[in-house]
Order: structure tokens, then C-alpha cells, then sequence
């Protein structure tokens, strides 16, 4: 599974398609403090990207791809 | 970067698919276009043409030809334009459209020959996209975003952002302000004065996801991205109200790729993407306009910008460097080395706000060229680091943590490398492109359904295979043939007649089965002469269009088909005739009006098949042929004599516009009139076994007709003997045999002439001609065997010592010492394995 769901915590793993959106978005709206590990992340579709945002998910880790994590940080930092 | 091959390339399977496919793209563009002049407004022919050149444009996209795209783009916005009604269809827009598809060709030409596209046609592709953009009605005066309006449909969903941008570039550069200093430095970093940036928005459509699209993706991959975004297109909803299939997203992304690469790369989603350029300056203006006061000095100080990463890459780079000044082979390249890795460390200096150091650089270089070494420069680079790190790491204690990190693929090592690698071979102060490096792993291969051309199911193969079965087939037919001897050798000599009946059994099997194969083969070379009729259309409106003249052209027959060689021969006399006809035939509407013609002129060119022959007509209904001034032209230019003037009659005299070196049009002009013509047509149809009769009425018009063979595979032949030896006569040049007792042969001074139906007919024995010291032979009642032929014009008797039958045969053209044998057309393999020669009549008379 891309996304590996632990009683509060989502691991991101490789790439994560836009089947795991659904499941992400039921998954987020039980858990208003969840944290989202995204550090072995490659690339995560625009859906999950979007959920994460809505959600205002709280990121634990950065992914390790630098690149990739130019592009989350700023759209999934809180309290900007 | 030049890279002239050394060797010739590797062929490129998808170069020459894409070289095929172009083709067939511009002749159906070309066919659509002059379609399209007849019903302007029929949607579904310019949605198909829009078609076309879109998929052109996209084709050209795979490979590095920005001229070919920049016009094909240009006339690609231009008929979207049309097809929205936002420009309307012109003469004026099809002559452009014509003119550019020209050039397309042209190109596809050079391509073809040598992978190319020369440098110096870039002006010319500018030419031709701006005279298309001038037919664009001006929504956006500005050049730098003219083709935002190419854009069709605006999506609702980023209308705002998009509008911003369509104001002009300035509207841009708020939008800069959104780039982080540090991603903008860096960004300024790569760029060389005078290269244009370009701000795309990208907003992708709310149903996105469902088409397969992952906008986020498409962002990173984008080619030379600098920098980028993502931002909510549209205000988020609660969590618990939000769908997740249905993108509210949007991106902002600043690239230095050419502007071709990036409308490539996004040409499935034209109506999403924005793209607006941005001239690299600005990243510096932009810079000083919009920091606030109070952050002056920070983007003055330089070390501000740094992140980890760029020490890491810095660090890097440096590392390389050094690795490279360290080595101490000495190739050829070593001075191109050398400067490489001196622009890489000016480079680096300046991305790090140190602009004095370039001379410094330049310094060592210059000593390190001259003495070979290179101790200066390692010199200069060991201090510069040792520099570097110390106010590095002092400037980095007392720095903030970044608020985000830049996403500069420039800062992350990966793009350095590429840069230095570019411009390793590039020499010193070559362009180097790094978005163009990056470019190439990333072209989309994959095409969609909707691109896939309708065509006929034919395969497309080589002649050289289709002339290789011809061949093989025509050696089956000779072995073949050589069953009957065998079959009559094994009852005559060994005496086993059930072993001749059942050879004689197989062969007839065997014999069918050649004969249908040999006309599957031929067939398969067979073509419509639709291939040659095709171009007509054009060329007639062309034409007519700088005669001032107007014209009707009515092709009939198109799906008469030939053998392949005979209608691509056909192509030139036919373009000749068609021109003379323009030119010197049809009267110009005013001319017409006043004869009391209708003021259009018709051109009918017709093909039709009439037993094994192909007959095509091209009459015009102009002024016809004067055959006293054509009795005149000729006189002057001394091909008739003086008495011919008198006793030729008009269909002679119209029959001499065959003759070399006559022009009747009184001004030479670029059409016709330069005396060469009709007599090339003629030549060229009399090459490949044809006839060309001309008919004219004065006032009425002209009618010219060519008689071609269907196919020059199977030339029939008729054997003849002379002094024992076998030889073939085609049948196109034998009119009748006869047998002529000597009694009735006279000589007339040197020549022996017979009298036969009512005329004279001079009589040459084959023998003679061809060297061979023998009289020619006569039968018991002392009659002499006269082959007539015609040759040329003229008609001929050949004394021979006898006819055998008619046969078909292929027959293979000399090579080699051989060929310049002019006595003989070619040879042919008989069934006993025999060589027969074909004899050239009109070269032995």
C-alpha cells in the first residue's frame, strides 16, 4: 500500500495515485490530528495533494526528495 | 551547439516515420485548404484541416525543429481563430497558409537529406509565422503574448488568472513577486542576459483527474522549470464538503525552455496553461521593485539566498571542477576543457553575487591556455572555495532558517551537472541550454487516440522490395518456360514419353500459378494517377491566380491506375502541358467575354484506361492554336524551310509546337515561353513508350492526348531472325510484317525503297545496321521478309530473314560496359535459357 494507515499516522510510501485519495480524505476527516509522514514519498498525485491541503494535515516528516518537497512545503505548511 | 555528424547518422525510425507521416499531413493540408476555397464555410472541413496542421505542429514537437513548429504553430492559432469565427477564411489567409505549408516541405526536404534544419532558415520561419499572425485580428498588441489568443475556449476556472496575464506582460510581474528571493536568484543565476523566461499558469480543469491527468506531474515535469507553486485555484472547501475528484488546484511555474517546448509539452491542454514570457531581467528588477525597503539589504547581500542545498551543489560543482583542471591527459579537446570549466567557476561566481571574479577567470584561463598549465586556475579555485566556505559558514550561523525552500532544480546539483556537461563540449561561451538537456528524456512519445490519422489500411513498402519480387518473378517465368524443353528433351532424346506428359502436367500448373503472381506483382505497382492529378489543383489556381485569369479545372478518371514508373513520369509533361494551356490556351475573362465564352475557362484533364493502355486528356476551351502563326514562329526560327511554309497543312503545322527550340508566346515570363515545352513533353512521353497527339480548333481550344502503356514491366516483342541470330522488336514500334518479293524492291540512288499500300517506303536491312556482313536471306518464292516499324515520325521497312512469334518479356536494362550499348534497349531471358537482345529501333535507323 502507498499509504500506510497506523492508528494516527499516514506513511507515504513511492508514489501515491489518485485511487488512494478517497480512502485518504475518509481517513483524514476522522482524525483531526493525524500526522502525515511523507518522508519516503516520490510523488504524490494532485488529488492526495489537495486533500492534504484541505485537511490542513499535519506533515510530521518532509519527503526526502528535495525537489518534491519544494513543491509540498509551502502549499502544506500551517499556520501560513 | 553544432553537431555535425562525423559519420552519416544511424537511420531513425521515428525521424522517418515522422518524415512519411508529414507528407501525407501537407498534401491533405494542401488538398483541404483548396477544398476549403470552395466552401468557406464548411466546418468540417477546416475542423479537419485544423486537424492536420495541429498534428503536424505536435510531430514536429518530438524533434528540435523550432522553425518548422513556429510556423506551423503560428498557422495552427490561425485556423483555430477561423474555426471559432474569430478570424475570417481569405484568399489573402489561404495564399499564407499555402506559402507556409511550402515551406514545411521544404524543410521536411532538408530533413530528409540531412536530419537538419540549417540555422539560416529561422529568419524565414519568422517571416512566414508573423505574416500569420498579421491575419490574426489584434486581440493582444503585444507580441511577447499574441499567442495566448491563439488560445481557444477560456476555461471558467482560471479565468481571473488567466485575464491578469492577458493584459500584458506586466501583468507578470506581481506575480513574480510570489518566487521566493533564493529561487529567484538562483533562477536569475542560470540565466544569460537577453533569455526569455516564461510564467505559465497553469489551472487545470475541475474534471481533470477523470482524463488521466495529474496536474501536479505535468507541473514537475515541466520543461525548464526554475520554480513553481501550488496554489488553490479556487477557495477550499470544509474537509467534510470536499470532492476529492475534482481539482481545485492550480499551479504557477516559471521555465526557461524555448517557447515551442513548453507549448509542446502542454499541447493537450492548450485552454489550461497560460503562458506569458518574461525577459530574465526582470527576475533582478523584480527583485529590487518589490522588496520592501527594509529587505534592501538582504537581497543585496548574497549569502542570504544560500540554502544547504546550494552548498552541497556548490560544493559539488567545485569538486568537479578541480577533478577536471587535475587531470593531466592532454586530448585534443583540452583547451575547450579548460575554457569549460573556467565559464563553470565564472558562472558560479556570479550566482554567488561575486561579479569582479570573471576576470580573475579569465586571467588564469588565459595563462593556463598559453603555458598548458594549469596552476593558476586550481590556484584561483582552491582560494575562491576556501573563501567561499569560510563566509559560508559564518553567513549561514547567523541566517534564519529559510521560510520555504526554493524548488530550483538549479540549486540541487542535478542541473548544475547538466549545465557543466553542456558546456564541456560546448566551448567556452557557447549557449548552453540547460532546459533543452532536460528536454530530452522528458518528450512525451505517447500520442492519443484522437491523433491517429484515418488513412487508407495500405502498407507502405519500399520499391526496392516491390522491384525485387518483379525480378524474381520474371526469373520464375524464364525457368518456367524451360519446362517444355525439358518436357520434349525427355521424350525425344531419352524416349520416356509418360515422364514428358507429366512434366508437360506440372508446367502447366506451374504456369498459372506464374501468370497470376506476376499479375498480383503487377498490380501491386499499379497507381491511381490521382498521385499526379492531385497537384493540379493547386498548381491551376496558382496560375490562374498570376495570369489574372479565371479557371474551372475538371479532373475526371482519377482512380485510372498504372504502373507506378509511368505515372511518375507523367508528372512533368503533364505540369507542362497544364501551364501552356494556362498560359498560351485560356483567354483572360474580359478576352473570353468578348468572344462570347463565359468568362471562367474550363480545363478538363481526363484519364481513362482503353485496352492495355492509359489515356489521358487535358482540352482546354481557349483560343486554341493558330496554325499559321505557329507556320510563321517556326519559319523564323529556321525549323520549316521555306517550301515546307507553303505545302504543310495546319494539322502539321500545329503538330510543330512539338519541335525543339519553338515558343509562340511573344513575352518570355516565368510560366512558358522559353521554347523548351512541348518538345520535352513529347521526349518525355515517347521515354516510356507513349504517344502525344495535339488537336486544335481556332477560337475553340486545344485538346491534347497521351497514350501511355499500363505497364513497362512486360514489354511485348516480336522475335525476328536475321543471319541466325534471334532478336526482339517491341511491339509498340513494329506497324505491320510483310513479305515483298525482290522483284518489287527498287533502288532509288543508294536506297532500296518498295512501294507499299500506295506509298514509298524506304527498305534497310537489319544486317547492315547492325554491322553483321551478310545479305538478308529470301524464302523459296524469292520474297524478302519486311518488318515495318515506325521510328519516330517516319516509317520504315527492315529487311530480316524471318518472324517468329510475339512474346511478353521483362526486360532488364544493360549495366555496366554494356550500357553503352545504344543498338539495344535491353535484354530478356527466353524459356531455353537464351539471351534475347531488344533491339532500339529508333537508334539503329
Amino acid at each position: 500500500m502507498p499509504i500506510e494507515f497506523k492508528k494516527n499516522r499516514a506513511l507515504f510510501r513511492d508514489e501515491v495515485s489518485v485511487e488512494e485519495a478517497e480512502g485518504l480524505l475518509e481517513w483524514l476527516q476522522t482524525r483531526s490530528t493525524a500526522k502525515v509522514d511523507l518522508s519516503a514519498l516520490s510523488h504524490l498525485h494532485t488529488a492526495n495533494l489537495q486533500v492534504l491541503m484541505t485537511a490542513m494535515a499535519n506533515i510530521s516528516s518532509w519527503p526526502k526528495d528535495a525537489e518534491l518537497r519544494a513543491w509540498l512545503e509551502p502549499a502544506l505548511k500551517r499556520g501560513e | 551547439m553544432n553537431s555535425e555528424p562525423m559519420n552519416p547518422l544511424p537511420p531513425n525510425p521515428l525521424l522517418e516515420q515522422f518524415l512519411s507521416e508529414s507528407a501525407d499531413l501537407l498534401e491533405a493540408t494542401a488538398k483541404k485548404l483548396m477544398q476549403l476555397e470552395d466552401s468557406p464555410d464548411d466546418q468540417g472541413i477546416l475542423n479537419e484541416l485544423f486537424r492536420c496542421v495541429h498534428t503536424l505542429k505536435g510531430n514536429s514537437g518530438l524533434f528540435t525543429f523550432p522553425e518548422m513548429t513556429r510556423v506551423l504553430h503560428a498557422g495552427e492559432d490561425l485556423l483555430g481563430m477561423v474555426r471559432s469565427g474569430r478570424a475570417v477564411y481569405s484568399r489573402e489567409l489561404a495564399d499564407r497558409l499555402l506559402d507556409a505549408m511550402d515551406y514545411v516541405g521544404l524543410l521536411l526536404g532538408e530533413i530528409e537529406a540531412t536530419e537538419r534544419i540549417d540555422a539560416s532558415r529561422a529568419l524565414e520561419s519568422q517571416r512566414l509565422a508573423e505574416a500569420l499572425r498579421k491575419l490574426m485580428p489584434s486581440l493582444l498588441s503585444n507580441g511577447d503574448t499574441a499567442t495566448a489568443a491563439g488560445f481557444q475556449g477560456a476555461s471558467s476556472i482560471a479565468a481571473d488568472a488567466r485575464n491578469s496575464l492577458a493584459d500584458g506582460p506586466g501583468a507578470v510581474l506581481p506575480q513574480l513577486a510570489a518566487i521566493p528571493d533564493a529561487a529567484r536568484k538562483s533562477a536569475l543565476a542560470q540565466c544569460r542576459d537577453g533569455d526569455q523566461l516564461f510564467w505559465i499558469a497553469y489551472r487545470p480543469q475541475r474534471e481533470c483527474f477523470f482524463h488521466g491527468d495529474d496536474p501536479l506531474n505535468s507541473a514537475r515535469h515541466t520543461p525548464g522549470l526554475m520554480w513553481g507553486r501550488v496554489l488553490a485555484a479556487e477557495p477550499l472547501p470544509s474537509l467534510a464538503e470536499l470532492d476529492t475528484y475534482s481539482c481545485l488546484l492550480g499551479f504557477d511555474l516559471l521555465s526557461n525552455a524555448p517557447r515551442e517546448e513548453l507549448d509542446q509539452y502542454y499541447r493537450y491542454l492548450p485552454e489550461q496553461v497560460e503562458i506569458a514570457a518574461v525577459p530574465a531581467q526582470w527576475l533582478a528588477k523584480g527583485q529590487r521593485e518589490m522588496s520592501g525597503p527594509g529587505n534592501a539589504s538582504l537581497a543585496a547581500d548574497p549569502s542570504r539566498a544560500r540554502s544547504e542545498d546550494d552548498e552541497a551543489s556548490f560544493n559539488r560543482i567545485l569538486a568537479a571542477q578541480r577533478q577536471i583542471l587535475l587531470l593531466d591527459d592532454r586530448p585534443a579537446w583540452h583547451a575547450g576543457r579548460l575554457k569549460a570549466v573556467a565559464e563553470v567557476l565564472a558562472n558560479l561566481s556570479q550566482a554567488d553575487g561575486e561579479t569582479s571574479a570573471r576576470t580573475d577567470i579569465q586571467a588564469a584561463l588565459a595563462e593556463a591556455l598559453t603555458s598548458s598549465h594549469n596552476t593558476l586556475l586550481l590556484a584561483w579555485l582552491d582560494t575562491w572555495t576556501a573563501t567561499w566556505i569560510a563566509t559560508w559558514r559564518a553567513a549561514s550561523k547567523t541566517m534564519q532558517p529559510e521560510a520555504s525552500l526554493p524548488c530550483v532544480r538549479g540549486a540541487d546539483g542535478r542541473i548544475a551537472t547538466a549545465q557543466t556537461e553542456g558546456t564541456a563540449d560546448a566551448g567556452p561561451f557557447a549557449e548552453s541550454d540547460p532546459g533543452k538537456v532536460r528536454a530530452d528524456d522528458q518528450i512525451k512519445f505517447g500520442r492519443r487516440a484522437e491523433d491517429s490519422i484515418t488513412g487508407p489500411k495500405s502498407l507502405k513498402v519500399d520499391q526496392a522490395k516491390v522491384d525485387r519480387l518483379m525480378n524474381l518473378i520474371g526469373e520464375l517465368v524464364v525457368s518456367k518456360n524451360a519446362l517444355p524443353y525439358l518436357a520434349q528433351r525427355a521424350e525425344s532424346q531419352f524416349g520416356v514419353r509418360e515422364l514428358s506428359r507429366e512434366i508437360k502436367g506440372q508446367y502447366s500448373t506451374i504456369n498459372r500459378i506464374a501468370d497470376e503472381m506476376q499479375d498480383a506483382i503487377m498490380q501491386v505497382r499499379m497507381m491511381a494517377v490521382s498521385f499526379v492529378f492531385q497537384r493540379f489543383p493547386r498548381l491551376v489556381r496558382d496560375i490562374s491566380r498570376k495570369l489574372g485569369k479565371e479557371v474551372q479545372l475538371v479532373l475526371e478518371g482519377e482512380q485510372t491506375e498504372a504502373d507506378k514508373n509511368i505515372i511518375e513520369s507523367l508528372a512533368d509533361p503533364l505540369i507542362h502541358i497544364v501551364r501552356n494551356s494556362l498560359d498560351h490556351g485560356l483567354e483572360t475573362p474580359e478576352v473570353r467575354l468578348a468572344a462570347g465564352k463565359p468568362a471562367t475557362g474550363k480545363l478538363t484533364i481526363r484519364a481513362a484506361q482503353e485496352a492495355d493502355r492509359v489515356v489521358i486528356e487535358i482540352v482546354d476551351d481557349g483560343k486554341g492554336i493558330d496554325p499559321a502563326v505557329i507556320k510563321q514562329k517556326a519559319y523564323e526560327k529556321g525549323i520549316i524551310d521555306e517550301a515546307a511554309l507553303e505545302r504543310i497543312g495546319d494539322q502539321e503545322a500545329i503538330n510543330l509546337i512539338f519541335a525543339a527550340g519553338l515558343s509562340t508566346a511573344a513575352v518570355v515570363s516565368d510560366l512558358s515561353g522559353r521554347g523548351v515545352g512541348m518538345d520535352v513533353v513529347r521526349s518525355a512521353v515517347e521515354k516510356i513508350n507513349g504517344t502525344v497527339v495535339i488537336e486544335s480548333v481556332l477560337g475553340n481550344g486545344t485538346s491534347i492526348r497521351i497514350s501511355l502503356p499500363l505497364s513497362m514491366a512486360v514489354t511485348q516483342v516480336m522475335i525476328i531472325e536475321s543471319d541466325g541470330q534471334l532478336f526482339g522488336v517491341p511491339m509498340d514500334n513494329v506497324v505491320e510484317t510483310v513479305r515483298v518479293p525482290k522483284t518489287l524492291i527498287h533502288t532509288i540512288k543508294q536506297s532500296q525503297t518498295a512501294v507499299l499500300r500506295g506509298r514509298v517506303i524506304p527498305l534497310k536491312s537489319l544486317n547492315t545496321l547492325l554491322g553483321i556482313p551478310a545479305a538478308p536471306r529470301s524464302n523459296s518464292d524469292d520474297e524478302l521478309a519486311v518488318l515495318l516499324v515506325h521510328a519516330g515520325s517516319a516509317e520504315l521497312g527492315l529487311l530480316v530473314d524471318g518472324f517468329q512469334e510475339t512474346m511478353g518479356v521483362i526486360q532488364k536494362p544493360f549495366n555496366g560496359l554494356l550500357s553503352g550499348l545504344s543498338a539495344y534497349s535491353g535484354s530478356a531471358l527466353m524459356g531455353n535459357g537464351s539471351v534475347l537482345m531488344i533491339l532500339n529501333i529508333r537508334e539503329i535507323v
